[in-house]
């Protein structure tokens, strides 16, 4: 069973992310910070990453850049409340599978695992174009 | 008299421009301070004494010895009395005796306070035991009200006039009227001390005096007196003209002194003395004075005020208590009789204006009489102010009601200071404010800042939309989110009841949190009138980060908060205290992400500071205040910001000024600004006082 890592300063909404991606088949660990994720990360110990963006200490797309300066493949998908463009790009240049914004849709979210977990080990760079959000 | 002149010009040299016409005066003039060192020592004075300026100003005069003629002390004597005269014993510069009559007045300002000591002095020391007594009425006569005036105006008048004399003619002023008029119009007054500005000033002070004709001030029945001197000065510039002078008013016997004054004054500046000889002249005209100016005080203060005659019920008091009465409010309990008579005899001796009109009176004829009208209204308020005069006590302050000439019921804040030995016993005075305006004007205000702090508020929410919004969206993804998950599970065929279960509890939990949320908001954005309530500060500092949490995070700022233990609680009013902190909060974030720290950090305290307020600090790192902007951080549309209108922290001020507090912004020594806030904390003692739920007004 793939393993999926959700990060969120929120305790509702990862009991929610934790509890959706049971009921989608995947076995997941949830973090409520950044640094607490980077404590436990080595590489391919994890099969997808989910993160928030705002959160106290380093930020969910930090921790995506620091992730690709280590040289992980790691999916990342990025889930958030700000809808800004700005950060929209810094995702994506980033490397991120997908830009969504809360509330998350369960069948988009579905999909873009789906595709993460599929191709993980392939060229994602076909990955970019797909549509993240509705 | 030539000495004199010399002397005096000797003086005019090295010395302030206050001092001068003490400079040039005859008599030892010496000032000290209330400690007794000397602050000025005239040029007289070093010819009396021997001692050079230099040396005595800063000693205490007793380094000369100074002792009164009958080997005492007299500097006690002087401090009670306000003035002292005598002839003393001091040490001169070349060891002999210097005996001198002196006369020595403390100086106070119209508030009462000490100014300073002034002392003149004569030598005495060959003067008989009978002698020093015309020496000391001489003394009454070196209190001059001294002039200096400027005759160059007058010039061509005086010199047709010199032109005159010379061609044989006696000048006699007397005949000449006009000459007088010309004269003493073109002369103009360059200085004058303030017993010339007492005795001639009229209504005129000090300033209005200089630079305006001498004739505009110079009593009518001596004019042709200082035209004579003022010519005889004029054309003989060594001069010392001494005459008798004619003076209605508060100077017996007056002289008139005039000689030219030296470099480096102007060359047409003359001075002017005029000596009264009188007993207790001085003592006279000052209580006079200031007896017009405090019944102009009272007249006119804003505030209706009461002099009252108590002197009838002091005695009274006197009597019960030989007769060994100590309980007074039992006793006047038994003999309601004995109030009932002081209203009678305790009279009003004097109203101001607003009594007058506080009472709907015609004129204050109409309220001097006994008390009795003024406790019609109060019931128990004569016993309490009897009970408080026979306590001893120094006021008694109450809110009560009156009853006006009219029949309309007016509530006052009432209050009476009695005299205290050895104070006068008729000068019990009674104040009285009118408290409905105040409170009407009072409400008016709490209106106002209501509205202000609300348009504060709405601004304040507007700023923090993103951070709200986010605030408000995690619920509700969660709430999606969970909701989704129990579909899910319910349309598989292993229908998983109890997570089912579990997932709906948490979607009426998050949608609950989301309502909190909007109601918080709602709160800040209503429009309500201030309600002070018991609030621990704590659980408004918890709730104001909620608001701003976000806000914070987003912009990668480490928060930490620092809650005091055991905050006593607070009077306030909730939602305006949150305000104060938001913004507060607000104004660090925004400082800090525009300084570009690397690490960017915000710390939040509570604590009891050391008057035992509570006290509310945000510390960052950012670039803090420039120095020039701290005082000014708190006015309103002061502001540092391209999009600010300023008034946040204006309005931070008010809200905290009304809460009894004190608002204040400094810089961190290592960077990044310090603002915090103190808060008294209530001293409510009662049954009902530790309740939250009460609002105090």
């Amino acid at each position: 069973m793939p393993i999926v890592a959700v990060v969120d300063d929120d305790e509702a909404v990862r009991e929610a992310l934790y509890d959706l991606l049971l009921v989608l088949g995947f076995a997941c660990r949830t973090f409520d910070r950044a640094e607490a994720f980077m404590a436990e990360y080595v590489p391919h110990r994890f099969d997808c990453l989910i993160t928030d963006v705002s959160m106290p200490g380093r930020s969910g797309l930090e921790l995506q850049e620091r992730l690709r300066e280590l040289g992980s493949s790691m999916p990342v998908v990025i889930i958030t409340a700000d809808t800004s463009p700005a950060t929209r790009a810094r995702a994506m240049s980033g490397g991120a599978l997908a830009c969504l914004t809360k509330p998350v849709k369960d069948d988009v979210l579905l999909h873009h695992l789906r595709s993460a977990l599929g191709q993980s080990a392939s060229s994602r760079d076909d990955l970019r174009d797909t549509p993240s959000d509705e | 008299m030539s000495n004199l002149f010399q002397r005096a010009a000797a003086g005019g040299h090295a010395s302030p421009h206050a001092m001068e016409l003490a400079d040039l005066a005859s008599e030892s003039v010496i000032v000290s301070d209330v400690h007794g060192v000397i602050r000025y020592w005239n040029a007289a004075s070093e010819a009396l004494y021997g001692w050079p300026a230099m040396a005595m100003v800063g000693q205490r005069i007793q380094t000369i010895g100074s002792l009164a003629h009958n080997g005492t002390d007299q500097f006690s004597a002087l401090l009670r009395e306000g003035r002292w005269e005598g002839v003393v014993h001091r040490r001169g510069l070349t060891g002999t005796e210097v005996v001198a009559a002196v006369r020595q007045i403390v100086r106070r300002d119209t508030s009462g306070a000490f100014l300073d000591i002034v002392e003149f002095g004569r030598n005495a020391g060959s003067l008989s035991e009978a002698a020093y007594l015309r020496m000391d009425a001489e003394l009454q006569s070196s209190l001059a009200a001294s002039w200096e005036l400027d005759t160059s105006p007058a010039r061509p008048l005086l010199d047709a006039i010199a032109e005159h004399r010379r061609s044989g003619i006696t000048i006699d002023f007397d005949r000449h009227p006009d000459w007088v008029d010309k004269l003493l119009t073109a002369t103009r007054i360059l200085a004058v001390n303030d017993r010339a500005v007492r005795i001639f000033g009229a209504h005129a002070g000090h300033e209005q005096m200089i630079g305006q004709p001498v004739g505009a001030f110079w009593p009518a029945e001596s004019r042709s007196v200082l035209a004579t001197v003022l010519e005889s000065v004029a054309s003989d510039r060594t001069r010392l003209e001494l005459r008798k002078m004619v003076l209605s008013g508060s100077l017996r016997d007056p002289v008139i002194k005039a000689w030219h004054s030296a470099e480096p004054r102007p060359p047409d500046a003359v001075f002017v003395t005029i000596n009264g000889v009188t007993n207790d002249e001085r003592t006279a005209w000052e209580l006079q004075a200031s007896e017009s100016r405090y019944r102009r005080l009272v007249q006119y203060l804003p505030t209706a005020l009461w002099q009252v005659d108590s002197r009838r019920a002091g005695e009274a008091f006197d009597q019960l208590k030989a007769n060994g009465v100590r309980d007074i409010a039992g006793h006047l309990e038994r003999n309601p009789d004995l109030v009932e008579h002081a209203k009678d005899v305790v009279r009003v001796t004097d109203v101001n204006l607003d009594a007058v009109s506080l009472f709907r009176a015609g004129n204050p004829a109409d309220l001097i009489k006994p008390v009795r009208y003024i406790f019609a209204a109060a019931p128990g308020l004569a016993e309490r102010v009897m009970i408080s005069h026979f306590e001893g006590r120094r006021n008694l302050i109450e809110e009560t009601r009156i009853r006006a000439f009219d029949g309309s019921i007016i509530d006052v804040l009432f209050t009476v200071t009695y005299p205290v030995p050895p104070e006068q016993l008729d000068n019990t005075f009674i104040t009285m404010q009118d408290i409905s305006e105040r409170l009407n004007a009072e409400q008016q205000l709490r209106k106002l800042q209501a509205d202000f702090s609300h348009a504060g508020r709405i601004a304040t929410l507007g700023e923090l939309a993103t951070s709200i919004a986010h605030e408000i969206n995690q619920p509700l993804s969660a709430i999606v989110t969970n909701g989704e998950t129990s579909l899910r599970w319910l349309a598989r065929a292993d229908q998983n009841t109890e997570k089912v279960a579990q997932l709906t509890s948490r979607i009426v939990s998050n949608a609950r949190r989301a309502s909190d949320i909007i109601q918080r908001i709602r709160g800040m954005a209503a429009k309500h009138e201030p309600e002070k309530r018991l609030i621990d500060l704590n659980e408004v500092v918890e709730e104001a980060l909620l608001f701003i949490r976000h806000d914070i995070d987003s912009k990668s700022i480490v928060l930490s908060s620092t809650f005091g233990a055991d905050l006593p609680k607070i009077l306030g009013d909730r939602i305006q205290l949150q305000q104060v902190i938001i913004n507060l909060l607000v104004n660090s974030v925004q400082a800090i992400v525009q300084s570009g720290q690397p690490t960017r950090r915000i710390d939040a305290q509570t604590s009891i500071d050391d008057d035992g307020c509570v006290l509310f600090s945000v510390l960052d790192n950012g670039p803090g205040v420039p120095t020039a902007d701290l005082a000014r951080v708190f006015d309103s549309f002061f502001s540092t910001k391209d999009a600010g209108i300023g008034i946040g922290l204006a309005i931070c001020q008010s809200i905290i000024t009304a809460h009894g507090g004190r608002i204040a912004g400094a810089n961190r020594p290592n960077g990044g600004a310090h603002f915090h806030f103190t808060l008294p904390v209530p001293t409510i003692s009662g049954p009902d006082s530790s309740g939250a739920g009460d609002i105090v007004r």
